[in-house]
């Protein structure tokens, strides 16, 4: 493990990216070379509340995707073991994602050797519906008119066309309910270290991309990179991996306190009686990946007395079968209809895993025997 | 009052369930409460059989399997061990009690031990009463 601050030689992607480019001259680099057959990265569309991933095989689009979308909260392993399984790709990565492409590593979804994972550290997104409200409510500018937002020390800050800002403090955002989607707000992974590289603005200069090369890939990237042209680099101060070890513990200190605040059981909260059984969370979470063989697919599951679902029933299923896994990403209660807090549960129950067996999901490198392998070992 | 409690006993075929078999063989009491459903290995039971059980009207759930070192396909109980840690978690979630779900290791032999399990097993239910689900 290594750290550089790196900074792109190509201008435009200077300009365009949000600390240094580094992340875009890198993916640049692997296209230009062959290296990869694509890559994965998001592209905002109408407005900043809207970026989606986009596969791209052009270096010349990959400016489009430059910068840091934090009302972007997607998911990569998902897509990529669904639709790139044979394909040699890059994509970028915040540490709920390289977590899930981890998990989908360990059952054979995803294979490493065909991957580059370019990790970003995360402070937290926010959901686009909620972040549109929240500009709405706590500043003074009409949400369609910010053309940039950004969180820096504590503060989600907002930029408008006219190159004025806004700040408000994030803590003040979420004690009202807004903020950073609640799952962000319980995440304690905030740098990706399963990622060949993780970069960030922590313990960065200006205008420089501070990356940790967690390994030999890792290395290489920058390495092909700084040949290839595209990337200069330097040594950061001790003084700035200092900083930046400090502001780590500082979000995960934070993060601790709010797991550590006493979440209601299943059977304590009101929301679960407005499950309409529509398979979304199931659909979506990157862990889940029966597909047609999904044990919520048998018609016992869709018989009059399951409508509406028994939470012990359906949830008990995806409980059982993946819970130990759950990397906390928050896709469930983004897509729940009913505003159902789904991924609350399944975090607790991997964190009792976790108290049983010392496993982090998708962070932890002893592989603790899966519920259904053959190993001869007890709890 | 308390008979009406139902038990669902899921018991694997070569160690439990032939020790259910051999305290029927000995005319040993116990309460009639249980209905046995009887597998092929501890191993096999998926813990969504447990939730189906309980949301079915069981009030207790047992799982009787042979003894670590004794199942007939090697490592079967070991599983059925590691998944029941997570089906206590879990019950625990939806707010039911971890003493009406109960495993244990009986071989064939164990007529005896089959036998004061249950014993026991009922009067922890007969304690806690009727199972109400929200
Ligand atoms: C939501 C979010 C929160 C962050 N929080 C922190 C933090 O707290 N501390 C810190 O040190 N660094 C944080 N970063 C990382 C930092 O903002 C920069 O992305 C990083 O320093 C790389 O800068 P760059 O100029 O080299 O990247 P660029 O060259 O601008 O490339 C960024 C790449 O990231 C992709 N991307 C943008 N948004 C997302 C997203 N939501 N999900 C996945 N990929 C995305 C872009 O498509 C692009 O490929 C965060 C990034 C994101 C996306
Ligand atoms: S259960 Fe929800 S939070 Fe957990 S991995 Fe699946 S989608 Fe993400
Ligand atoms: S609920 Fe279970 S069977 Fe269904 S997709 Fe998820 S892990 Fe697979
Ligand atoms: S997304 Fe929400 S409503 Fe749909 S099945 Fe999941 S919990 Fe129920
Ligand atoms: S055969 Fe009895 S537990 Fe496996």
């Amino acid at each position: 493990m290594s750290y550089v601050l790196a900074k792109s030689q190509n201008n435009e992607i200077l300009e365009a990216g949000e600390c240094g480019g580094a992340v875009t001259s890198i993916l640049k680099y692997l296209l230009d070379e062959g290296l990869v057959d694509g890559v994965l990265a998001l592209s905002p569309q109408d407005d900043v509340y809207d970026a989606f991933p986009v596969f791209v095989t052009d270096s010349e689009d990959l400016l489009k995707t430059a910068g840091s979308y934090h009302c972007a909260p997607t998911m990569i392993g998902d897509l990529v073991q669904k639709y790139f399984i044979d394909k040699k790709v890059a994509f970028t990565v915040k540490p709920c994602d390289m977590r899930a492409v981890e998990e989908l590593i360990t059952r054979h979804k995803i294979n490493r050797d065909n991957i580059y994972m370019i990790g970003l550290n995360c402070g937290g997104t926010v959901s686009p519906v909620s972040g549109r409200k929240m500009i709405d409510l706590f500043y003074e500018a009409n949400p369609d008119d910010v053309v940039s937002e950004e969180i820096d020390k504590g503060q989600f800050i907002i930029e408008l066309a006219d190159g004025s800002e806004e700040a408000v403090k994030i803590h003040d955002l979420e004690n009202e309910g807004y903020g950073r989607r609640n799952n962000c707000q319980r995440c304690d992974v905030k740098i990706p270290r399963k990622a060949n590289i993780a970069c960030g603005n922590w313990g960065a200069e200006d205008g420089w991309t501070f990356i940790e090369i967690n390994d030999e890939k890792g290395q290489e990237l920058i390495d092909g990179a700084k040949k290839a042209g595209i990337l200069e680099t330097k040594s950061p101060s001790d003084a700035a991996v200092e900083g930046r070890s400090k502001v780590e513990n500082i979000m995960i200190k934070m993060a601790k306190k709010n797991q550590d605040a006493t979440y209601p059981t299943v059977s304590e909260m009101t929301e679960w009686s407005r499950c309409i059984s529509c398979y979304a969370c199931r659909d979506v979470c990157p862990i889940c990946w029966c597909f047609e063989n999904c044990e919520l697919n048998k018609p016992y599951f869709k018989d009059e007395a399951n409508i509406p679902p028994v939470p012990i029933a359906f949830q008990g299923v995806r409980l059982s079968h993946m819970s130990f896994s759950c990397v906390d990403c928050g896709q469930c209660d983004d897509v729940c209809p009913m505003d159902i807090p789904v991924s609350l549960i399944f975090d607790k129950l991997q964190k009792k895993y976790y108290d049983r067996t010392g496993y982090v999901a998708g962070v932890s490198d002893d592989i603790k025997p899966p519920l259904y392998s053959p190993e001869k070992t007890e709890l | 009052m308390s008979d009406d409690l139902k038990i669902v006993g899921l018991l694997c075929n070569w160690c439990c369930y032939g020790g259910a078999d051999t305290a029927g063989t000995a005319r040993m009491q116990y309460s009639p409460n249980i209905r046995i459903i009887r597998v092929m290995c501890s191993g096999r039971i998926n813990p969504s059989m447990i939730f189906k059980a309980f949301q079915e009207g069981a009030d207790g759930v047992f799982v009787g399997g042979c003894h670590i070192g004794d199942c007939h396909y090697d490592a079967g109980n070991y599983k059925w061990s590691r998944r029941s840690k997570i089906v206590e978690d879990i019950l625990e979630e939806f707010g039911i009690e971890k003493e009406r779900f109960r495993h244990e290791w009986i071989s064939a032999s164990e007529g005896e031990k089959f036998q004061r399990t249950m014993e026991e097993f009922h009067k922890t239910l007969t304690k806690l009463g009727p199972l109400e689900l929200e």
